[in-house]
């Protein structure tokens, strides 16, 4: 049984290995076959990566791009499998990466409220008892018959978002989504965030923002290279993730 | 409140034993809602933004209907036993068609659902049994179009008629098991669909659909006790057109294939789903 202090998530010495060019036809995988070698070289997104996130705690994931940190979080959606190690995840998990990724574009936005949440792991009953609070919060209340190819990309994206929160996650993956919509959006998201921190919501927060990790998480994690560099104290890491940029590249 | 399944996944590694087949299948039954949605979502892609709209579902078996009546009937004098033959070929041709537009559909649908393969977690074989539940709508304005060939014809049929939704069930188990693993491998090698079109002509020919069973050779009719297709069709000739029983014993093969099908394909499509997005 799990108790209350098991970890929401938790990575024991996780690997993800990609093959960078992979052979799409048999044309190209035949030959590899016989010849006995890969396909491709092997490409590590993660190395030996171990950490754990307890429930309720908010988690910024930095580091530079291709650091892994995508990678990390497709990992605790449960999209991919690790190469080696474990991935322990418990609870529902939302994923608010590419917000809207569900959305078909002939569908009204009403259908796809219903679709995306399904998606999700709600049921009918659960989108029916919540679908104005959903579209109250989106701001869209004169678009739901309209297709979503109607939308703008700002429209969209708040839909998106709107469904996500409102799953009733346990644990809310969070891919530089704060970007999207006018700033009055933004601020709304951000207060939505911190409701969940209140509620006790477990949170992973992948972003460049590094104020934002700063002032927002609990903790922070910092990934270079498929390797865990640093975790701790947000301001810490924050602070050896500056240094390490700075010796890498000359001053402007 | 239900929560996903994925609720206290230990390490992601899926299980592909008989226990672990039978959680993959609660699972996805817990999700039932999703296919549904998948299903409407299909069909709303299916024929949009064209003129006819769903007008298409009637007029693609009907076309093929007549031009195949009036190519082996009229020109080339095939025989029916009795039976008319449009009425004899659209019988054959409505499940042919559901097979070959499912499997051909099935097969794409995990690829061609890419952008949520590679966000969102939900049992993938959601996706090609959408693709499946699809074609079944299909299906359903095709068999309109059999009821007013039957009254065209004042062909009334009998009791065995009750046995069409038995094969019918069995039919799209077989389907779905055959393309479970097809639309997984077509992740891993794009030749996958060409090579599910090309083997779906030669199907359709080495398939009693426009031709009965009787005017082929003896001893070429083995082709017809190793082809569940065949098997299926002959079936539901039977119980349609002729007023007979399926035939125990084809039955009982068609129901070992399907079944056997659907466990190995289940099976391989499991063992490949946690290399999707990897893939994709």
């Amino acid at each position: 049984m799990q108790t209350a202090s098991d970890p929401a998530i938790e990575f024991r010495q996780v690997s993800k290995r990609f093959q960078l060019h992979e052979g799409r036809t048999l044309r190209e995988f035949i030959p590899a076959l016989l010849g006995g070698r890969g396909w491709s070289p092997p490409f590590y997104a993660l190395r030996d990566v171990s950490f754990s996130i307890a429930r309720g705690e908010t988690v910024g994931i930095i580091g530079r791009n291709g650091s892994g940190k995508s990678t990390a979080l497709k990992l605790i959606a449960g999209v991919m499998a690790p190469t080696s190690g474990e991935v322990l995840v418990t609870g529902r998990i939302s994923p608010l990466i590419e917000l809207g990724a569900g959305f078909h574009p002939d569908l009204t936005g009403r259908e796809n409220v219903f679709m995306n949440a399904s998606i999700l792991g709600m049921s009918t009953r659960e989108v029916k008892a919540k679908f104005d609070e959903i579209v109250a919060f989106a701001e869209l209340w004169d678009f739901m018959d309209t297709p979503v190819k109607r939308y703008s990309s700002g429209m969209y994206t708040r839909l998106g978002f709107s469904v996500a929160v409102h799953s009733d996650p346990d644990i809310l993956l969070v891919d530089e989504v704060l970007a999207v919509g006018d700033t009055p959006f933004q601020e709304k998201c951000l207060q939505k965030m911190r409701d969940f921190q209140a509620q006790g919501v477990t949170m992973v927060y992948v972003s460049h923002g590094l104020d934002v990790v700063k002032q927002f998480c609990h903790r922070a994690v910092l990934l270079d290279g498929g390797h865990l560099l640093a975790a701790g104290d947000p301001a810490a890491v924050v602070q050896t993730y500056l240094d390490m940029v700075s010796s890498m590249q000359p001053t402007a | 409140m239900a929560h996903l399944q994925i609720a206290k996944r230990q390490p992601l590694r899926h299980g592909v034993g008989a226990v672990d087949l039978a959680a993959h299948l609660l699972a996805f039954w817990g999700r039932r809602g999703l296919l549904w949605h998948m299903t409407v979502r299909h069909l709303r892609g299916q024929y949009k933004q064209s003129f006819l709209g769903y007008a298409w579902a009637f007029v693609n078996p009907l076309s093929q209907m007549l031009i195949l009546s009036f190519v082996f009937s009229t020109l080339l004098r095939f025989e029916s036993g009795g039976v008319p033959f449009p009425l004899f070929v659209f019988v054959g041709l409505l499940p042919w068609i559901f097979f070959s537009s499912a499997l051909a559909s099935a097969t794409d649908a995990v690829a061609g659902s890419a952008s949520l393969v590679t966000k969102v977690y939900f049992p993938r074989e959601i996706l090609p049994v959408a693709a499946i539940f699809t074609k079944v709508v299909d299906l359903a304005f095709g068999l309109v179009i059999l009821v007013g060939l039957m009254l065209y014809y004042e062909h009334v049929p009998t009791e065995t008629i009750v046995w069409v939704p038995v094969l019918f069930m069995v039919h799209m188990i077989f389907t779905a098991g055959l393309s479970l693993p097809l639309a997984a491998l077509n992740l891993y090698f794009h030749d996958v669909r060409y090579l599910v079109g090309m083997a779906l002509t030669m199907w359709f020919y080495l398939t009693p659909v426009i031709y009965p069973e009787s005017a082929v050779p003896e001893r070429y009719r083995f082709i017809f006790d190793v082809n569940p297709n065949a098997i299926f069709i002959n079936a539901y000739r039977r119980v349609i057109l002729l007023d007979d029983s399926p035939g125990v014993e084809r039955l009982l093969l068609g129901f070992a294939i399907a079944g056997g099908t659907f466990l190995i394909g289940y099976y391989l499509f499991k063992r490949m789903e946690p290399g999707f997005a990897d893939r994709i």
